[in-house]
């Protein structure tokens, strides 16, 4: 019997309108989304070569590929792809590929995470709002449960049937633009990456499902579609817009914070002051002068990033209570673009110049002196799962269990006249 | 007639499930919003004032001329609008290793989202079953049947459709503006209040867009589900799709170097240059040993004249009594300096140049970058009003050009003042050091950041308020065309 739900589920969404719609909607959206990323990538790599080329240029450098992930989702791969130098204890990032042009700061970055995350979501939510309170208007659900038809299996055979009917445009989309991607020759995505584009599909997959299922507990809740579908946009917007963007600026609340201006213009001021006071001292005392100037900017860099890290967290743990925040985490880290990857390369960039020595950029200069090339191993998928990567996919399971499971009992007692 | 369809088609919206949908969350968001973003906007103020003190106080204790460039105070204060609307922040400006990632994961929440994402899908909530939905309960067919005009239907629910939405908005805005006035730590003049009321103005023309949007989609529609699956798939691509797209687009199109690849660029022609002007230093230097001999490595050994042209307050002393005690070693090494400056010259002057060169170059292209962008954009009307809100409110692009332009008026007035304040001090003391000693700048001119016009603000947006108006006019054109010939039964 559980079939054969599913077969009429599935064969119902295949011949409805709302279907096309959705097909093309999210068939040209993933195709137009890659493409463009791609080419973003292509410009990201550009860039990375031709600083790489530079070969007469002397100073010690720290940058990293581009990754190919970035391609569907980008998240934090402007800040990660940066090129970084040392000079006195600081280190200077060079800009963003397109930072002059400032429309890039006014909308936000249309990669395939954020098409899920916003777009698929809702569409997710359009496909189940009507799929219990839809039938019993036309009358069928009271028809099939007249049969000796269980209402467990009923309301199973329904999420099955209409998930996959969802899902399944959405992987077809996904295959192509990701044979699109791979065919080409600036692309290389390596075993590793694979592992972590499956992953990344998975959590997409979990993180739908969660919408879906919000979508079918409403519908179990109301008894009118037009009612189902006003409340489905309503917790639409709360969990993909609100929670993770208000508790962003709630945690700001809660963990006081200097901005970056504040803290380069100390570190400027405390530049200024070296200088001045190195050409008023003699040779003996400049050793002194650079290592209270070391001091007083190490004081100001420890204060600001021990700050910014407990906001990380406070945000981080405030915006987890919705989905979306939870499968963004998750699904930069996955591709390489996320906290977790900026934190690791940060603490490797560090560590890096550190080695360097003396972050002298005069001795660096100096035709004679050799360096080793900047390194850096991206966070393995074991790396990423262990440092808050599982909790995320917990989070997700744990919402699709839970609005499945009232579903369940909404639609146990729900009433079918 | 008329007037009994609106006050009809008013109190069927306000009873209905959606409209008490729509007034929670509107008034609570915005309430939420509005209290988070001025604690926000205090906490900016108070930075703000940090940081221009620590200037300050620098300034008078440790300003020389060598670090003026560094020093020129160039804060911009928050945007007067910051509780209502997050500008392009100060600190997005600012490359920093330090940057703090999480605005960029997570764009953050305000007035413009509340208009732009809630109340056009509420507005189209409200009109997507406007006729579909009384064709399918078989009511228009018995409105039809009177004597009233299709014109008079259409504009009746449009008028009372629009009416029952605004409620939720005005209201929300009401008490917004209300916790707004009663803040003491937000001072707003005449102007910003009558931008205020622009503002509202400009989102009332951006949601009746969809809500006439909707109302066209339903004219076309024989059933409300097909309504609303149209009216959701155009507000994905008009809202989240068109806009965000574009600037990738416009990157494609309109291809300019990176910023990394021009200071890369700058950074390997001042290298080759200094290597020259290094190379050129030897030469001038063995010239001179082979006339002057011995005096000249005495001079050497000083490091004096090196590459940087710097040596120790100890070699410079030193220097300076030797020549003192002797008059041809004085006249050497005024004739060094003399050719090792005319020597350098001209290479410091086409380092200036390249790099002057290469940045207005790429700020050229970066800007014409940004006007494709923006004019791509405009198809959707979420661009439109984004640009009408950002630039009335100064929170937009040109705000931040505008800040750009009187910051750089700013400081070429305070570089005359400190290259005056320098020719004044060097005049009272001849040992006067550019680098090492103390400029007073007590009576320095102060930075005071004033908004653009009124005026200026209006010219600027008028296009794009007009743009939205035009997109009005289209969709209440094609819902009156199409209800004109729609099958009632």
């Amino acid at each position: 019997m559980l079939k054969s739900i599913i077969r009429k589920e599935i064969l119902n969404n295949l011949l409805s309108y709302k279907f096309s719609i959705i097909i093309i909607l999210s068939t040209i959206l993933i195709l137009v989304s890659i493409f463009v990323m791609y080419r973003d990538y292509c410009l990201a790599l550009d860039n990375y070569e031709s600083i790489q080329s530079k070969s007469d240029y002397p100073h010690p450098i720290a940058i990293i590929r581009p990754t190919p992930l970035a391609i569907f989702a980008k998240g934090l791969e402007d800040n990660i792809c940066r090129s970084h130098e040392g000079d006195d204890g600081e280190i200077k990032v060079s800009s963003k590929p397109q930072s002059l042009n400032n429309i890039f700061k006014l909308f936000t970055t249309p990669d395939l995470l954020y098409i899920i995350k916003v777009i698929l979501s809702l569409c997710a939510m359009l496909f189940a709002f009507d799929i219990i309170c839809g039938e019993k208007e036309i009358g069928t659900l009271r028809q099939s449960l007249s049969n000796s038809l269980k209402r467990p299996i009923l309301i199973i055979g329904k999420w099955i049937g209409g998930f996959i009917s969802f899902i399944l445009p959405f992987f077809i989309a996904v295959l192509l633009g990701t044979i699109f991607v791979t065919l080409s020759p600036v692309v290389d995505i390596n075993v590793q990456n694979w592992e972590k584009l499956g992953l990344f599909l998975l959590s997409s997959v979990l993180y739908l499902a969660i919408f879906f299922s919000l979508g079918l507990l409403i519908s179990c809740l109301t008894h009118q579609s037009s009612s189902s579908l006003v409340i489905s946009l309503f917790v639409w917007t709360i969990f993909v817009f609100l929670i993770p963007n208000l508790g962003n600026i709630l945690a700001r609340q809660l963990v006081r914070i200097p901005t970056v201006q504040q803290l380069e213009l100390k570190r400027e001021l405390n530049r200024s002051w070296l200088m001045i006071e190195r050409n008023r001292a003699d040779d003996s005392q400049h050793r002194e002068i650079y290592n209270r100037f070391r001091a007083e900017n190490d004081k100001h860099t420890e204060d600001y990033r021990n700050r910014l890290n407990r906001l990380a967290k406070v945000s981080q743990n405030i915006t987890r209570f919705s989905p979306a925040a939870a499968f963004t985490f998750l699904a930069t880290d996955i591709a390489g673009t996320g906290m977790t990857e900026e934190r690791g390369l940060k603490s490797a960039v560090v560590l890096y110049f550190d080695i360097l020595g003396d972050w002298d950029l005069e001795k660096w200069s100096q035709p004679g002196f050799s360096y080793q090339r900047f390194s850096y191993q991206s966070c393995s998928i074991k790396e990423v799962l262990y440092q808050g990567g599982l909790g995320n996919c917990l989070i997700l399971i744990l919402f699709n269990i839970l609005f499945f499971a009232g579903a369940h009992v909404a639609f146990l007692r729900y009433d079918v006249r | 007639m008329l007037k009994t369809i609106i006050t009809r088609e008013f109190f069927n919206n306000i009873l209905n499930l959606r409209f008490m949908i729509g007034l929670v969350l509107c008034v609570i968001i915005t309430i939420a919003c509005i209290m988070i973003l001025v604690h926000d906007y205090r906490q900016e103020l108070a930075d703000y004032n940090l940081r221009v003190n620590l200037q300050d106080e620098f300034l008078d204790n440790y300003a020389t001329f060598g670090r003026l460039f560094w020093l020129i105070p160039r804060q911009k204060p928050p945007e007067r609008f910051r509780p209502l609307i997050i500008g392009i922040s100060g600190d997005e400006n600012v490359e920093s290793f330090d940057n703090n990632p999480l605005p960029i994961l997570f764009p953050p929440l305000d007035f413009l989202f509340i208009v732009t994402i809630i109340m056009s899908l509420l507005a189209l909530l409200f009109s997507y079953d406007a006729v579909t939905g009384e064709r399918q309960s078989g009511t228009l067919r018995l409105v039809i049947a009177n004597s009233i005009s299709r014109t008079k239907i259409l504009l009746g629910k449009f008028i009372g459709g629009t009416a029952s939405l605004l409620i939720p908005f005005i209201l929300s805005l009401l008490v917004g503006a209300l916790y707004v006035s009663i803040n003491p730590s937000i001072q707003w003049d005449g102007a910003a209040w009558a931008e205020f009321l622009l503002l509202t103005l400009a989102s009332i023309t951006f949601i009746t867009l969809f809500f006439l949007l909707g109302l066209m989609i339903s004219t076309f529609s024989r059933y409300s589900a097909t309504s609303i699956l149209n009216c959701l798939f155009l507000w994905v691509l008009l809202i989240l799709v068109i806009p965000n797209i574009c600037p990738y687009i416009s990157a494609q199109l309109y291809r300019i170097p990176s910023t990394k690849v021009i200071g890369m660029q700058e950074k390997v022609f001042k290298y080759n240059a200094l290597k020259v002007m290094g190379q050129l230093r030897e030469e001038i230097g063995k010239r001179f040993k082979s006339n002057y001999g011995k005096p000249f490595y005495e001079l050497e050994s000083m490091e004096f004249g090196g590459l940087l042209g710097e040596c120790s307050p100890a070699n410079l002393k030193a220097a300076q009594q030797r020549a003192e005690a002797d008059p041809e070693f004085k006249t050497m090494i005024n004739a060094f300096r003399e050719e090792l400056g005319e020597a350098t010259l001209p290479i410091w002057r086409s380092i200036k140049e390249n790099e002057d060169k290469l940045w207005e170059d790429l700020k050229k292209k970066a800007a014409l970058q940004t006007k494709l962008a923006k004019n791509l954009a405009c198809i959707s009307p979420f661009a439109n009003f984004a640009y009408v809100a950002r630039d009335l409110t100064g929170t937009g692009l040109r705000s931040l050009e505008y800040f750009e332009h009187t910051n750089g008026e700013y400081e070429s007035r305070f570089w005359k003042y400190g290259e005056k304040k320098m020719e004044d001090a060097r005049e009272k003391n001849p040992a006067f050091e550019e680098e090492s000693s103390f400029l007073d700048l007590s009576d320095r001119p102060r930075f005071m950041f004033k908004e653009e016009s009124l005026r200026g603000k209006l010219n600027a947006v008028l296009p794009y308020w007009g743009i939205l108006v035009l997109f009005n006019v289209v969709f209440f054109v094609a819902a009156f065309a199409g209800f004109m010939v729609y099958d009632v039964r």
